[in-house]
């Protein structure tokens, strides 16, 4: 289903800070598959999502989507294919602070003017599956770090993706939070959704329904 | 056209958002399209006011030259005058000024006989409908609005006392108020039949103030203006275009200073604009960022940033609008107005006609509103076409 054909990534490219954040990548995920990705810190994950999830461009190889070279459209089409196609859950949310929770969670289906009474319906069943639908109306920003992590998923879910990238998701969280994530990945799984996990936090090693772990070092798979 | 009720209440809630930088750049562009707009209503009002009182304006007029000032000229010339070829009408006007030390402000005061041919339409008007006679039985006369105030205001309700050169009072009943085509040229204006004002004034009764002449043919105004000056060489003559050159100028001084005040709230606007598309905050950014990692295209994000732009500057322009029209034609301009009327602080005041000129606001609209919106897209469009991974690091 994903397809990394040698794949590369430098930053700042030939000038005095250059940086070789991926070498050389070969690597393809199958639909279904729960894949975490571990690591230190610098050693390329959150590159590899990236590039995935064409957030960003690589310098060298290419992102193949379901036969689709991703890495090679043009920006609006990248835009779209992840407003179709992939649901990112960043290591630091990336909610917008000073909106409600509803209006983050409708945030990506906001271009395509959805029915409002389809989509009223949708964030409701979303909140209450996360457990927040007593925090609908609340200012994202007055809100615990686990609740917010659950808003970015809920956003990350809400147009139903193929593909679920998650970068870091439990590096904010306490032990109890990064379990009721794990609970939730794994509901994601049975409904047969790819998951691609950047983490180097042990709790992800272990279960019993990640399909594959991957090790990544100075930009290079191990 | 499907118009996204989502993306425009995001437009709306992002503005509020950032509700004291909005309201600020609310303010400013209110306060400087406010500014811009006042100039130019003004501006439109006088030109107009300008135009119809130059179009009032006799043709020639005559005045007589003693030691290089103007004196009373003789009634007798205006025989001889009529005699040349072309001219239609000779007729002598008797008028002055009167200064009124308790105001501070000088009257027009015209002498007026219901049988003389009137120069002007609106005094054709007001022989029509009073009856000079009685006037002069009464020693009643007519005053224009502006004067009308003026003497109300200091207590004289129904009659003025002018005091005459001998020091004697002269009491004058205020038969009625008259509103002329234009009030620069009515406001200051008392008329009166003209034995009241030889009396007033102290003036010989075989003088008049000038002559003016109407013409058959505008063309043979030059051939006349020369055979006047070969008849009477102590006679200054000045024709319509003369005078239509004399208040141009004045016109144009003041709209000098005008434009001067106009460049500075150009300017303003301008360092705004720049200021605005020389860059977004990091907060900015980010939230682009967000937005495309989270599926927005390059043109959703500027479709949503052109409602806010446009939003904001549309609020800010029709408030300004509605503003500046309140304050000139309210208000009537107060500061503002005295750049341009200033040399005519003597007279009574006068109100700014009405002119909504519509291609006067069209212009400021297409002046201010698209740089406006150019201003936040630029910007916006720079950011929103890097990688949205490069935005949100």
């Amino acid at each position: 289903m994903i397809e990394c054909k040698n794949l590369t990534k430098i930053f700042n490219k030939n000038k005095n800070d250059e940086h070789i954040a991926l070498k050389n990548i070969n690597l393809s995920f199958n639909k279904g598959e729960v894949v975490v990705l571990k690591g230190a810190s610098g050693s390329g994950k959150s590159t590899l999502l990236a590039l995935i999830a064409a957030l960003s461009k690589p310098n060298d190889g290419e992102v193949i989507v379901n036969e689709k070279r991703i890495s090679k459209m043009p920006d609006n089409f990248t835009s779209l294919f992840r407003r179709e196609n992939i649901g990112f859950i960043f290591q630091k949310y990336n909610l917008i602070p000073t909106l409600s929770v509803k209006d983050n969670i409708i945030l990506p289906l906001i271009p395509s003017n959805p029915d409002e009474k389809l989509l009223e319906n949708d964030v409701d069943k979303i909140l209450e599956k996360f457990s927040i639908n007593s925090k609908k109306h609340m200012i994202v920003k007055q809100l615990s770090g686990g609740e917010q992590q659950r808003v970015a998923i809920s956003r990350a879910l809400i147009n139903n993706p193929k593909i679920i990238i998650a970068d870091e998701p439990t590096a904010n969280l306490d032990a109890k939070l990064s379990i009721d994530f794990i609970n939730i990945i794994e509901q994601l799984k049975n409904s047969s959704t790819t998951i691609i996990i950047a983490t180097h936090d042990p709790l992800f090693f272990d279960l019993n329904f990640v399909d594959r772990i991957i090790e990544l070092k100075n930009g290079e798979v191990i | 056209m499907n118009i996204n009720h989502f993306m425009i209440g995001f437009a709306i809630n992002s503005i509020l958002r950032r509700g004291v930088k909005s309201f600020f750049t609310l303010f400013i562009f209110t306060v400087l399209i406010f500014l811009l707009s006042s100039i130019l209503f003004i501006s439109n009002s006088i030109k107009t006011e300008l135009g119809l009182t130059l179009k009032s304006l006799p043709e020639i007029i005559v005045q007589k030259i003693q030691a290089g000032r103007h004196t009373n000229i003789e009634l007798k010339r205006v025989d001889k005058l009529l005699e040349f070829h072309g001219v239609k009408s000779a007729v002598p006007r008797i008028w002055g000024y009167y200064y009124f030390e308790r105001a501070g402000v000088n009257f027009s005061v015209v002498g007026i006989d219901a049988f003389d041919k009137q120069y002007k339409e609106s005094f054709e008007q007001i022989t029509e409908n009073f009856d000079f006679d009685e006037l002069n039985q009464d020693s009643s006369m007519v005053v224009g609005e502006g004067v009308k105030k003026v003497l109300s205001d200091n207590y004289y309700k129904d009659y003025f006392n002018f005091i005459k050169p001998d020091g004697e009072l002269e009491k004058i009943t205020i038969a009625a108020t008259f509103k002329s085509s234009t009030s620069l040229e009515s406001n200051d204006i008392i008329i009166m039949p003209k034995k009241m004002v030889l009396k007033i004034f102290g003036m010989n009764e075989k003088k008049a103030t000038d002559i003016i002449l109407s013409v058959a043919n505008p063309e043979e105004i030059p051939t006349i203006v020369e055979k006047i000056k070969n008849l009477y060489p102590d006679t200054r003559v000045i024709t319509q275009n003369d005078l239509r050159v004399s208040y141009q100028n004045i016109f144009d001084y003041k709209s000098g200073m005008f434009l001067a005040l106009f460049i500075v709230s150009a300017f303003t606007f301008f360092m705004i604009v720049y200021d605005k598309a020389s860059g977004l905050s990091s907060e900015e950014k980010k939230e682009i960022g967000i937005l495309k990692a989270i599926g927005w295209k390059i043109d959703d994000i500027l479709k949503e940033k052109f409602y806010e732009a446009f939003i904001i500057s549309f609020i800010a322009f029709l408030s300004a609008i509605i503003l500046a029209l309140f304050f000139v034609y309210t208000l009537e301009a107060p500061i503002l107005r005295d750049i341009f009327t200033g040399y005519s602080r003597l007279k009574p005041d006068f109100s700014l006609p009405f002119v909504f000129d519509f291609q006067t606001v069209a212009l400021l609209f297409f002046l201010t509103i698209p740089l406006y919106i150019a201003a936040i897209i630029i910007p916006s469009w720079k950011v929103a076409s890097m990688d949205a991974d490069e935005v949100m690091r």
